[in-house]
């Protein structure tokens, strides 16, 4: 029998959340790539997104604020077969979590990392985050932000993550599909999920993004996979970037790269670590059946020896 | 057995090869069989400032430093400068000749407040702001001068446009010579350090011969201090001693960013990555190597680790003040989380960036309290090599043991300490095993059924649970239940008891020297072996002292060390800090107040006879608390 990815806790996001869009689709996606309870973890951050791995039935971490990339990381790295996905807020990815998200990008370590972009930080009442635009004024705010916006596709693209997309969390059907490419990707991929706050943002709404949003793939022509043997790498990368940079009247959703060419992190360790992907940390043996070390001193650090 | 003690600081430019020549003294010292103990000192500085190696070389077993030295080594000016202090009745000071008129006013990598004490003492002395004035203050003060020239000996030895690249083989050797150790030991020490390039060695090899050849014929070299049966040894650092232990403890897993002076144990175990297997059983079921990761900072790589321990992997971080200070949300977390987790702290000079290349031990107190909110923790701390090595296989035990974060404190002096240690013993520690849940499907990873608060740990990969920095029910969702707090709160702190009757308490407080002595030094951390040696000192002058040597303070052994400096009349406190943390935490969990205390904070490390003349001072009745001030 298929898992069951729900839990049956309460969800307390508030009636009319992006967030319940996004579940829907991570758990849809999880079924149809048919893994097992013990293939997957789902880790968070704090705030609204950060609950999120307790409503899904996999092993889950609702860590510290911004810290959800690195907790994933070492989960990652110390086993490798894990798919480890990532669920975080705007402010827990770009503002405190943002030193993490750039350092991700560089490593590539093979995290899903699902933004939950909705411009502001819902649990603390409103305040702007990050992706909020310079001037704009929620009915939360006391003032319009004096901050200016980060593009989280733009600096995702910059950063060197390998799958770089965008969602809507009223559109499961291409979210859920996201998704599931992101998992399939070996390095670390990035989704944007534009996800409406009823509660505090009440100027990007849903029929705000509704209005906007237009799918890249229904260009035929748009093929944002990078290969060995693709010609002009450069060119499909400068495209990617004009495309994330297009806001306001029109809002591009789907893959904007998937560069198959950047070697995932662990395949990186596994060049010098001796067998790293076939024995990884998780499944080494550490002592003999008497409970001894079984590391070798002596020959380990024969250079330490006079 | 023939007889040495023989103490010697080499001073030069930082990225100069001082190491190199310590290196060198160290193993011709260890081949002609004698006990070494070496710490380094150096500037926050890549090249060019003053660095230099403090090494003593016995018959016996060594374990502190003696002052002043008995041979100081200038391979540069600054080093004569930089030293004046250091000078004892009979120090030789062995130097370039061509030093001589190099001024004060051009050795500009002196710091500027040290050169102006220099200038100072030179003009209150009427000398000249030379280094010619400079050694006629240090022949006032009895010291010998052995005046060298480096570049004639070179020449004579290669053929080679640029000297000065041999200065420090040349200093080393020539002082070798001095002390008596034999012209094959020497040579034999050039090979191991050079090992396998030929082209660096034979050089070396006729600098050294040289040397050697200008002693004999200037009649400075030393009556041959003989040779003692060379053990198979291992020369470490307590960094190196660190990384040794965490791998035999089945580490796999460590994290990092750079930081002076934690950073080394990480390049270490990221050097030794393809781990080799003891044979037998072992061989069998070793495999793929230890995993170490750089992070983007140190709240990254405390996480890192919290994340890698939840795949059932021994895991670990190490770092210093400053990095340190932003894991200590991270810990908080491992704390609540009950996540098996190793800290090595490596203390150095604070607050803030402080004096990031040099001794200090004033993070006990931050250690004992890092982190909101209230969760137990293990904090241990380590005194000599051969502990880093044992205590870090502990401290992963611990943390399995109790499911909590292990502090593992190692001082800047202590992580820069080279001993040699002899064998390191594999079946000395067990490794704790994991106790997992049965099955794999959902299980309560934070069971309340469980007498010693330790719940099953699963992992990820096998079990499914949950895991969340809020307060939380048995599976680990999230609650804000009165009762269900009560219960985990309840639930973790019962550790703290079952670890306090658990570790035994030699793991937490030992007694050195005679144990019915009425005076007790009290210490911690790198101060463990001057501290030994002093009270043997100060014991047959007739001050007879014993050492209370702490190695835990959390879980604390209250009863024990209570029970000890009561039973005393003079208890004193040795500590590398201002504040005098370690007697405080006393004062905390005993009520006892030591009152006598000799603290050093100039970021320099402790030696023996200051030791010696700080607890004279105490003892007859003329100061309560003296501030030991050696060390250039």
């Amino acid at each position: 029998m298929a898992h069951n990815f729900r839990t049956d806790l309460a969800i307390d996001w508030c009636p009319g959340c992006g967030d319940f869009g996004i579940l829907t689709s991570m758990i849809q996606a999880l079924g149809e790539m048919n893994y097992g309870p013990q293939d997957a973890v789902v880790i968070s951050g704090i705030g609204c997104s950060g609950k999120t791995p307790h409503y899904v039935n996999l092993a889950g971490a609702h860590t510290l604020h911004g810290r959800g990339i690195p907790f994933a990381t070492g989960v990652k790295l110390a086993n490798p077969k894990l798919k480890v996905l990532v669920t975080g807020g705007d402010g827990d990815l770009l503002s405190i979590g943002a030193g993490h998200f750039v350092a991700e990008g560089r490593r590539n370590t093979g995290l899903t990392i699902i933004l939950f972009d909705n411009e502001v930080y819902g649990l603390t009442k409103g305040q702007a985050s990050p992706t909020m635009p310079l001037g704009m004024q929620t009915k939360s705010l006391s003032k319009p932000n004096v901050y200016n916006r980060v593009n989280p596709v733009a600096m995702a693209l910059a950063a060197g993550y390998s799958f770089v997309a965008r969602g809507f969390s009223f559109d499961t059907k291409q979210l859920k599909e996201i998704i599931k490419r992101g998992l399939m990707n070996d390095g670390s991929s990035l989704i944007d999920v534009l996800q409406p706050c009823p509660t505090y943002n009440n100027i990007n709404t849903m029929e705000f993004y509704r209005q906007r949003v237009y799918k890249l793939e229904d260009d035929k022509s748009w093929d944002p996979i990078i290969t060995e043997s693709t010609k002009d790498p450069m060119e499909k990368y400068k495209l990617a970037n004009s495309k994330a940079l297009e806001w306001d009247e029109k809002i591009p959703t789907g893959i904007f790269m998937e560069n198959r060419t950047i070697p995932s992190f662990t395949r990186r360790l596994n060049e010098y670590i001796p067998n790293y992907l076939t024995s990884p940390p998780a499944t080494q043996a550490i002592s003999d059946s008497k409970g001894y070390t079984i590391v070798d001193p002596v020959r380990t650090f024969a250079d330490k020896i006079v | 057995m023939t007889k040495l003690d023989v103490n010697v600081i080499i001073g030069g430019p930082q990225g100069g090869g001082i190491d190199t020549s310590a290196n060198l003294m160290s193993r011709a010292f260890a081949f002609s069989g004698f006990d070494i103990f070496s710490t380094r000192e150096f500037h926050s500085n890549i090249k060019g400032r003053h660095s230099y190696v403090h090494i003593r070389a016995r018959d016996t077993k060594v374990q502190g430093l003696k002052y002043p030295p008995d041979i100081l080594v200038a391979l540069d000016p600054d080093t004569i400068f930089e030293h004046f202090e250091d000078i004892g009745k009979g120090t030789k000071v062995i130097y370039d000749s061509s030093f001589a008129t190099s001024e004060l006013s051009q050795a500009r990598m002196i710091m500027r407040d040290t050169a102006s004490r220099i200038k100072s003492v030179l003009d209150e002395n009427k000398l000249e702001n030379n280094v010619n004035g400079m050694l006629e203050y240090m022949k006032s003060h009895g010291g010998i001068l052995f005046p060298i020239p480096f570049e004639e000996i070179v020449r004579k030895a290669v053929d080679d446009g640029v000297p000065n690249r041999y200065y420090n083989t040349l200093g080393a050797a020539i002082t070798l010579s001095i002390i008596g150790i034999e012209l094959e030991s020497t040579k034999e020490a050039i090979k191991h350090i050079f090992g396998g390039k030929e082209k660096v060695i034979a050089p070396n090899l006729k600098v050294v011969d040289e040397a050697y050849k200008y002693a004999q014929d200037n009649k400075l070299a030393g009556e041959s201090a003989g040779k003692n049966a060379k053990l198979s040894q291992f020369l470490l650092t307590g960094n190196d001693g660190a990384a040794i232990g965490k791998l035999m403890g089945g580490l796999r897993f460590q994290t990092y960013y750079p930081i002076t002076p934690a950073s080394d144990e990480s390049s270490i175990l990221e050097e030794h990555e393809a781990v080799k297997w003891l044979s037998g059983e072992a061989e069998t079921l070793g495999s793929g190597g230890v995993t170490i990761v750089q992070t983007e900072d140190e709240i990254s790589a405390v996480v890192m680790a919290a994340g890698a321990a939840m795949t059932g992997t021994r895991s670990a971080t190490a770092t210093s003040g400053p990095g340190f200070s932003l894991m200590a949300e991270g810990i908080s977390f491992a704390g609540m989380d009950e996540i098996p987790l190793v800290i090595t702290l490596y203390q150095r000079g604070g607050p803030s960036t402080g004096l990031p290349t040099r001794n200090g031990q004033s993070d006990l107190l931050f250690a004992l309290n890092t982190g909101h909110g209230e969760f137990p923790r293990i904090v241990l701390s380590s005194g000599d090599v051969r502990e880093c090595i044992y205590d870090s296989i502990k401290a992963l035990n611990y943390a399995q043991r109790y499911q909590l974060p292990v502090l593992h404190l190692i001082d800047k002096n202590l992580a820069n300490t080279t001993e040699l240690v002899d064998g390191i013993d594999v079946k000395k520690e067990k490794i704790y095993g994991r106790n997992e849940p049965d099955g794999n499907g959902i299980y309560k990873r934070y069971s309340l059924d469980t007498k010693d608060g330790v719940s099953a740990m699963g992992s990820y990969g096998k079990n499914i649970f949950w895991l969340t920095g809020d307060e939380h029910d048995e599976l680990g969702h999230v609650t804000e239940d009165t009762v269900m707090r009560e219960a985990q709160m309840e639930k973790r702190f019962r550790k703290v008891k079952v670890a306090a009757a658990e570790i035994p308490v030699e793991e937490k407080a030992v007694i050195y020297g005679d144990k019915n002595a009425k005076i007790t030094i009290v210490t911690w951390g790198s101060q463990k072996g001057p501290a030994i040696e002093a009270a043997e000192i100060l014991s047959k002058q007739g001050i007879n002292c014993r050492i209370l040597y702490l190695r835990m303070f959390m879980p604390f052994p209250s009863e024990f060390v209570e029970k000890e400096l009561r039973a005393g009349q003079t208890n004193i406190i040795v500590e590398s800090n201002m504040l005098g943390q370690a007697a405080q935490v006393i004062r905390m969990n005993t009520g006892v107040d030591i009152s006598n205390r000799i603290l050093k904070y100039n970021g320099r490390h402790v030696t023996v006879d200051e030791l010696v003349d700080g607890v004279k001072r105490i003892v007859q009745g003329k100061e309560k608390e003296v501030v030991l001030k050696n060390g250039a």
